[in-house]
């Protein structure tokens, strides 16, 4: 089973024809026929959550059913024995079989591919073996869901339910099933275990989101991929200069498909009165290395902050601030990991940790790698913060050199001609992209202090006239400027 | 138990460098700006300096708020 080429992808995308027709189905079932029963609701949310998956590839929908089954049993069991042995087996068949799946699936190439490497540097010869494994979509977000509801148990933050239905769409809910954000058991299943009512103003203000994530996607995304592709598979020909834009072209595109995705996932999330966590909250605007962080895929930094960074750094904490920055430089490395099987991930992480070592060692010590903290101040950065907002953009850029580049060779050869060559006007700008960016982050700009680029408060003083004439005009380039349709970027993680 | 809070004041005051700091028992991470995953883990080491104990990490893990941490201390040092 696992051994097949990968078919063709037919992914129901949330940019495709599939979703646009599936999600009003699923809609109006939920609202208008379904609506006076709350299981049936639920039972109507996880068919259509497989249908969403299966639509990709229904032989894979049977881990997620495992990895579901599983978890909802041990959660049962941890919370039933006081025995600290026994609470320990069952938390480790749960991190054993959810990380086990994990890494067979994702990691056995590149642990084959590295031993092989490794041995042929020192003179033994060895065939290489790597079997064609294909990485099925989104387990590296459901299996870390999963993970933390079986250890908030463990830890005696959470209750496990006894609704296996509500559980089971809990996993596999479909806006957030393939690229997150992860959510925490502590947040969404409650919300599955007590009625929704519809509210227009939500529901609104979601179809708005996923109108400016799809703007993002279709408009920004998809009109750079090409662009990029061509720079990061060439880049051996390119003038310096052209590789510096390529890198910050390429910062928008990852920023544009993944928070436009996100955008979308809570949005559609919305439609059916559930509220997702804040996974992005205009991070390019980020003053330093820790504010990045706490801004950008919060799910996943919070996950890794709760689960890895702070065990690790309790364990660590007789050795002070040298502890501290081992636990989490180690937390990052394995975040790089968690990107992709590829060293390229490692040194970005790895990169990512060094950023963090003035934050650290210097007096003051003001930060976290990411929290959950409500963000009701007001943000209080200004213009006058804008050196510091270039120098934060032009650090993470410099990582996304070896995130995006095919080897770490690549990337490394890509550092070395912006560094030795006089950068020279880029060729090839793409001045249509360049504008539209532009509008995107003027505009997320001025509502940073909201959790989307397109809300608006209640009280809003916008005229209906002005928001209905800029929806139809993002709907208009949507339609007019699209570019090729392309996959989400993390949809390979 | 309010010897233990005024005690954990100052500690807090100290290790997050912000004088205004006020704790009740049921004060968590998220009323304090400052008390974030890297601070929490000076607050555990200063706490454990000062009343001369030592915390496993399960224990510390299962905090909730600034109530269950001197519940921690409070067990250890009574007994």
């Amino acid at each position: 089973m696992i051994l097949s080429k990968p078919k063709k992808t037919t992914k129901m995308l949330f940019n495709s024809f599939e979703f646009f027709i599936f999600l009003p189905i699923v809609f109006v079932l939920y609202w208008f026929v379904l609506n006076k029963n709350l299981s049936i609701q639920n039972i109507l949310l996880l068919v259509a959550s497989y249908v969403f998956y299966g639509w990709w590839d229904i032989r894979f929908l049977s881990l997620i059913m495992l990895s579901t089954i599983l978890d909802y049993y041990v959660g049962i069991r941890i919370h039933g024995t006081e025995e600290p042995k026994k609470r320990k087996h069952w938390l480790w068949l749960s991190m054993g079989f959810n990380l086990g799946l994990l890494c067979f699936f994702k990691y056995f190439n590149f642990f084959i591919d590295s031993w092989i490497t490794a041995f042929n540097s020192i003179g033994i010869e060895m065939d290489p073996f790597a079997l064609n494994i294909i990485l099925p979509v989104g387990i590296s977000f459901y299996t870390f869901q999963t993970m933390s509801y079986s250890l908030d148990i463990n830890k005696r933050r959470l209750e496990p339910t006894k609704d296996f239905v509500a559980f089971a769409t809990f996993v596999a809910f479909f806006p957030q099933l393939v690229a997150g954000p992860i959510e925490r058991a502590s947040n969404l299943l409650p919300q599955f275990l007590k009625r929704r009512k519809f509210d227009y103003n939500l529901a609104a203000d979601g179809l708005r989101q996923m109108l400016w994530g799809l703007f993002k996607k279709i408009i920004i995304a998809d009109n750079c991929a090409p662009y990029v592709n061509d720079i990061f598979a060439n880049y051996e020909t390119q003038s310096s200069g052209t590789l510096i834009l390529g890198v910050i072209v390429f910062a928008f595109q990852i920023y544009a498909d993944f928070s436009g995705y996100t955008d979308i996932a809570i949005g559609t999330a919305r439609l059916f009165g559930f509220d997702f966590k804040r996974n992005f909250n205009f991070p390019y605007f980020s003053r330093n290395i820790s504010e990045f962080w706490k801004k950008w895929h919060i799910s996943l930094s919070s996950w890794l902050n709760d689960y890895l960074f702070t065990p690790l750094a309790i364990e660590f904490r007789n050795y002070k601030k040298h502890g501290i920055f081992a636990a989490l430089f180690l937390t990052f490395l394995i975040s790089g990991l968690w990107h992709g099987a590829g060293w390229t991930f490692i040194i970005w992480g790895g990169l990512h940790g060094l950023y963090y070592i003035p934050v650290i060692y210097s007096k003051k010590r003001f930060t976290s790698i990411s929290t959950n903290k409500k963000t009701s101040k007001k943000e209080e950065y200004s213009l006058s913060d804008l050196p510091k907002i270039i120098l934060t953009f032009l650090m993470v850029c410099l990582t996304y050199i070896f995130f995006r580049a095919a080897s770490v060779a690549d990337a490394f050869g890509y550092i070395k001609i912006i560094f030795t060559e006089i950068p020279l006007w880029p060729s090839g700008v793409p001045y249509k992209s360049l504008f539209f960016i532009v509008i995107v982050m003027v505009t997320e700009w001025f509502q940073r202090g909201k959790e989307h680029g397109l809300q608006f408060n209640e009280d809003s003083k916008v005229p209906a006239y002005l928001r209905w004439t800029i929806y139809i005009l993002l709907l208009l380039i949507i339609l007019i400027f699209s570019g090729q349709q392309q996959e989400f970027i993390y949809f390979q993680f | 138990m309010s010897n233990y809070i005024a005690e954990f004041e100052t500690l807090f005051r100290d290790v997050l460098e912000n004088d205004d700091i006020v704790l009740t028992n049921e004060t968590t991470a998220h009323d304090i700006d400052e008390w974030d995953s890297i601070n929490h883990i000076y607050l555990v080491v200063e706490i454990e300096k000062h009343f001369e104990i030592k915390f496993s990490s399960s224990e510390i893990l299962q905090w909730q708020n600034v109530g269950e941490m001197i519940d921690s201390v409070k067990a250890k040092k009574d007994n």
